[in-house]
């Protein structure tokens, strides 16, 4: 499974399970970037969370990157 | 002179008191023994009490640790030998967390922890000077309530383990801290009044100068307290007025930040804490709804089950609600909301041997015209639901205890709180409840639900010592603890001063959850009759011999009860919970096609002679429908019976030519988008469109932070641009259709509309085949028509419901979108235009004008919410005559009841003019169970030809009759003994 096939079909379903969204942008090298939505695009514990993934992945897949997070957050939701 | 407002920056007495407060706090615990043994295994819940583990095994969890994993569930365990000096003393197990917990010690269920309580008695559960504990534990990312806000600083999916510890208490600290918290609260809210405030203020602050806060010492707070108890509870210098009757509640959602598969433990969990409240307050009584949480329990923990089965029969749990779930009140059929009343009380008859006298549904979104009569036939007298009166954005719900009249004029006791059903039972709630209260001169009290809720979880021990305390506050309302069932029974039974609201009780908010999640309504609609379909067609079988397949049904509608819950098919939830529901939708349609079975002729299902233009799935035709091949025929099947299908036939019928269309019913102007610019009739001579006639419009809509639920009144000012790709043409044609498409698009969706016109029918389907591709939009079709009329006139599935299109007052420009089922009609005298849809539930109308919503697409809660494919159909009908002489209701039920290949035969009265709602066998497998309904406001008899038992909805036998009279929009439902 490559790294996004793992990050859409094993990540995904966990992050939605708690109101968020995860979706794969792209990939340079071993950087990951990934763009975030939902209760994740607020969360402040969101760098934690990058960290267990890039985990899970190395665990898993037996890769190492680094997850870049972007965050989408809608206007209306401040906190 | 410039003006410089003076700032007091010396301390005041309250903040003073606040500070001292804050000290006396970290005193509750008299001894702490931290627990170092915590080992922890990460998982991931997959199923009701199924998991995946992330680790083989257990690892130590020690403080500072990062626990919990997204969406994740975490086993802790610990082996504690108990400290010295804690036994024979009552202690606790202490954990702070943003995460619920359920605590096993040795093997028994001890309680929950969650943010709202950070204690669980565990000396009870000791053996041999052991505690062996167990923590099954759901990391909740979204709070149940605002309560607690600095758990907000704690949200996540990861947490950092702050520790566990065993706990003695200090009760004297811990009692003058409620003390303190109570009378701060009443002290600062304002609404007892500045005097009281001052008093409160200034006696708080002598009784703190009591205590040395450098060495607090029990004796100094046991004189604080006897200072308060005679100085401010003793007090009767401040009046109140008022009575408020207060019942503890915890409203859980079987799905919402979380999938239905958590609900199992929160609904433990809630159950746990509020049993083990009732073993430490002998007079705490606790309401809890939805008998399918009742059946988890009963599934998953029989042990708990068992005490709780005590605890109900000994009056203290009280077993409220008589639904299966708490269902969206809005857009399940009568049939559906019948079920949910049949099957909840027929559970708590079998497992607890009560019927439940009322109808608990806190948070449903408005409620139906077409309640009260279902109610009150399913042994239910009294309604209780909050949002009207909390949360309606226009106009105040001019009561809150009062009688609700019925679509038939059935008649329920009806309580809407004036407050919050979440409520932490402080003095300023109840204040305010009170005072928002409108019905004082009803001589009733008001209701105030207390308990945390959304997420479960309900009282705690905090809220209960409040209510110990209120009587001795002069300055509240009169407070008593009661069960919801003794709070309606004592203030409405026989009560000759409410007052009475006949019609809908409509909520002035959450108008987008009509549409929200599309594919939830079609499934939902189409399962409605497909069960029909299938308890009528395996009855007919019964009857030759065949067994009642009752367990295959019954699981498959309550799946569709489930889903039915109220922030489920409103479309109001995360990603998962809407693919659960799919996948439910999916098993209970398998199931239920699997009854019907195949045949090899096709069945009208229908009670009344089937004559409509249909269409038959057909390999060998052109047309496509929704994805399968066939054509059109006009069928002519008597009712419940076989019939043939007609050969295709040909004929000369249709003209196409620049955009216009004449058939033998109308001649039309079409606009290049499928919009009608003409449409003259040339059987009734006139002509029906107005300047926008099925004209796609779609609007930016975005209203704030409740995205799911609402739509907001000013949508309509920012319409989006719909481009034309394809102008509309002729792309297949036949004896009895033509069918024309048009290729439109709007920001990233594309839209194909078929229009189809027919030889043999007045009807006019268009099928939107839509690959949407949007966020924050709002998709309707509108219909100005040439019509004068002041009113929409809209299926309820149980009879129809008139609603003013003038904007007169605040109350018309309230309801700018409202629901409705099969259908909705403008007429005129003599005259009117129907749109039949089969899954479509929003609608608005102003003037001669209406719009019925199509799709949405907000991104909170789920950022994903209808994207994708979608392919719906509506049939635009005109008739002369008004809605009923043209037959409108039957038209939809055509419409949405196709006939099915079973090769049955019936021998079933068609109970003609009435609708054949349902046919079943009874829940105790001895009857043949008929409900019927009348649609169109008519009295009358009906002749069935041989008696009947007279049931009410629980299939209770009341009487018997060979000749049914019926009363406007009245639902019968009779028995058939089978020999």
């Amino acid at each position: 499974m490559d790294i996004q096939d793992y990050i859409e079909n094993r990540i995904r379903p966990c992050l939605q399970g708690d109101g968020g969204e995860i979706s794969f942008v792209g990939r340079k090298g071993t950087e990951v970037t990934v763009l975030l939505q939902g209760e994740c695009s607020k969360c402040l514990m969101l760098e934690r969370c990058l960290k267990w993934i890039e985990q899970r992945i190395y665990e898993d897949t037996g890769e190492k990157v680094t997850l870049c997070g972007i965050r989408k957050r809608p206007y209306f939701q401040e906190i | 002179m410039a003006h410089i407002k003076v700032e007091r920056r010396s301390m005041k007495q309250e903040e003073y008191t606040a500070l001292r407060f804050n000290r006396l706090k970290k005193h509750i615990y008299s001894g702490t023994y931290d627990i170092g043994s915590f080992f922890i295994r990460e998982a991931h819940q997959v199923g009701e009490n199924e998991y995946e583990y992330y680790d083989s095994q257990s690892v130590p969890l020690r403080k500072g640790d990062i626990y919990f994993t997204p969406d994740g569930t975490a086993f802790i365990t610990a082996s504690v030998t108990v400290p010295a000096g804690f036994e024979g003393r009552d202690y606790y197990l202490r954990i702070k967390t943003a995460a619920e917990m359920i605590v096993k010690v040795n093997g028994r269920y001890a309680g929950g922890i969650d943010p709202n309580r950070e204690t669980v008695l565990v000396s009870p559960y000791a053996e041999n000077g052991r505690l062996d504990i167990e923590i099954e534990a759901y990391n909740r990312s979204k709070p149940d309530d605002e309560r607690n806000p600095e758990i907000l600083s704690v949200r996540g999916c990861r947490q950092v383990f702050e520790g566990g510890s065993l706990v003695t208490v200090n009760n004297a600290v811990k009692s003058l801290v409620y003390d303190t918290l109570l009378l701060t609260d009443a002290a600062q809210c304002g609404l007892f009044g500045e005097d009281y405030s001052a008093f409160v203020n200034a006696e708080l602050n002598k009784a703190y100068n009591l205590i040395d806060f450098d060495d607090i010492r029990n004796e100094d707070v046991e004189e604080a307290s006897r200072y308060i108890e005679k100085n401010i509870y003793g007090s009767s210098t401040y009046k109140g007025s008022g009575r408020v009757a207060l019942v503890g509640h915890s409203h859980l959602d079987l799905a919402y930040y979380w999938r239905r598969i958590h609900t199992v433990q929160k609904n433990l969990r809630t159950v746990l804490i509020q049993m083990r409240l009732m073993d430490k307050y002998p007079d705490f009584t606790y309401a809890h709804t939805q008998a399918y949480t009742y059946e988890t329990l009963e599934k998953y923990y029989p042990e708990v089950f068992d005490e709780l089965k005590e605890k109900i029969a000994s009056g203290r749990f009280e077993v409220a609600g008589a639904m299966y779930v708490e269902p969206d009140c809005n857009i399940p059929s009568a049939e559906s909301l019948i079920r949910q009343c049949l099957y909840g009380q027929h559970y708590f008859r079998q497992k607890f041997g009560i019927t439940v006298d009322n109808a608990w549904l806190p948070d449903v979104f408005g409620n139906s015209w077409i309640l009260p009569q279902i109610l009150r036939k399913s042994g239910v007298k009294y309604f209780v639901s909050n949002k009207m009166s909390t949360w309606n954005d226009t106009n105040l719900f001019p009561h809150n205890n009062f009688i609700w009249r019925g679509i038939d004029g059935s008649e329920v006791y009806a309580c809407v709180p004036p407050t919050h059903f979440i409520s932490w039972n402080m003095p300023s709630q109840i204040k305010s409840n009170w005072d928002s209260f409108q019905d004082k001169d009803t001589g009733t009290e008001t209701l105030q639900m207390f308990g945390y809720g959304d997420g479960g979880s309900g009282c705690t021990e905090e809220m209960i010592e409040f209510m110990h305390r209120f009587g001795r506050l002069s300055v509240m309302p009169e407070t008593r603890h009661t069960t919801g069932s003794e709070y309606l029974k004592d203030n409405f039974e026989g009560n000759k001063n409410l007052k009475t609201w006949d019609g809908e009780l409509y909520l002035e908010m959450h108008r987008g959850t009509f549409t929200t999640k599309a594919l939830l309504k079609a499934y939902n609609r189409h399962l409605e009759y497909l069960a029909r379909d299938a308890e009528l067609i395996s009855v007919l079988r019964m009857k030759q011999g065949a067994a009642y397949p009752s367990e295959k049904i019954k699981n498959a509608y309550k799946k569709l009860m489930i889903n039915q819950f109220h922030d489920i098919l409103p479309g109001s939830h995360i990603t998962p919970v809407y693919l659960d529901a799919l996948r439910d939708y999916e098993s209970a349609e398998k199931d239920l096609r699997g009854v019907i079975g195949e045949g090899g002729r096709y069945f009208n299902t229908l009670n009344f002679r089937r004559e409509c233009v249909t269409f038959i799935p057909d390999e060998a035709s052109p047309f496509i429908r929704k994805g399968v091949k066939g054509r059109f025929v006009m069928l002519d099947m008597a009712p419940l019976s076989c019939g043939d299908i007609p050969a295709p036939e040909k004929a000369e019928w249709f003209f196409f030519e620049n955009g216009t269309a004449v058939t033998p019913f109308y001649k039309i102007d079409f606009a290049a988008d499928g919009s009608i610019l003409s449409l003259y009739d040339k059987e009734l001579s006139r002509q029906w469109a107005g300047e926008n006639f099925n004209k796609p419009e779609v609007f930016d809509d975005r209203p704030g932070n409740y995205d799911a639920w609402d739509i907001l009144p000013d949508y309509s000012e920012r319409p989006v641009e719909i481009r034309t790709c394809e102008k509309l043409s002729l792309i297949n044609l036949d004896g009895q259709c033509a069918e024309l498409c048009a290729l439109i698009k709007t920001g990233g969706s594309f839209w194909c509309r078929i229009i189809r016109l027919f030889r043999s029918s007045r009807g006019i389907e268009v099928e939107n085949i839509v690959n949407w591709q949007e966020k924050h939009k709002l998709a309707k079709v509108r219909f100005d028509c040439n019509l004068l009329t002041r009113e929409l006139t809209c299926d309820t599935t149980a009879g129809f419901i008139k609603r003013e299109t003038h904007r007169n007052t605040s109350w018309q420009q309230a309801r700018f979108e409202t629901c409705m089922h099969n259908w909705c009609d403008m007429s005129e005298t003599g005259a009117g235009i129907a749109l039949i849809n089969e899954n479509k539930y929003g609608v608005s109308a102003v003037d001669s004008s209406f719009s019925v919503s199509l799709l949405r697409a907000p991104i909170r809660p789920d950022p994903t919410s209808d994207m994708g494919i979608h392919d719906f159909c509506y049939m635009i009908y005109p008739h002369g005559g008004d809605f009923v002489s043209a037959g409108i209701n039957r038209k939809a039920l055509e419409y949405n009841i196709p006939p099915v290949k079973a090769d049955v035969v019936s021998d079933l009265p068609d109970f003609a003019p009435l609708w054949l709602q349902s046919v079943k066998l009874s829940e105790n497998g001895k009857m043949i169970v008929y409900r019927l309904s009348e649609q169109d406001g008519r009295r009358g008899t009906v002749n069935p030809g041989r008696p009947f038992k007279k049931l009410n909805m629980l299939e209770d036998i009341e009487g018997e009759t060979d000749l049914i009279e019926y009363t406007p929009f009245e639902i019968i439902t009779l028995g058939e003994e089978i020999i």
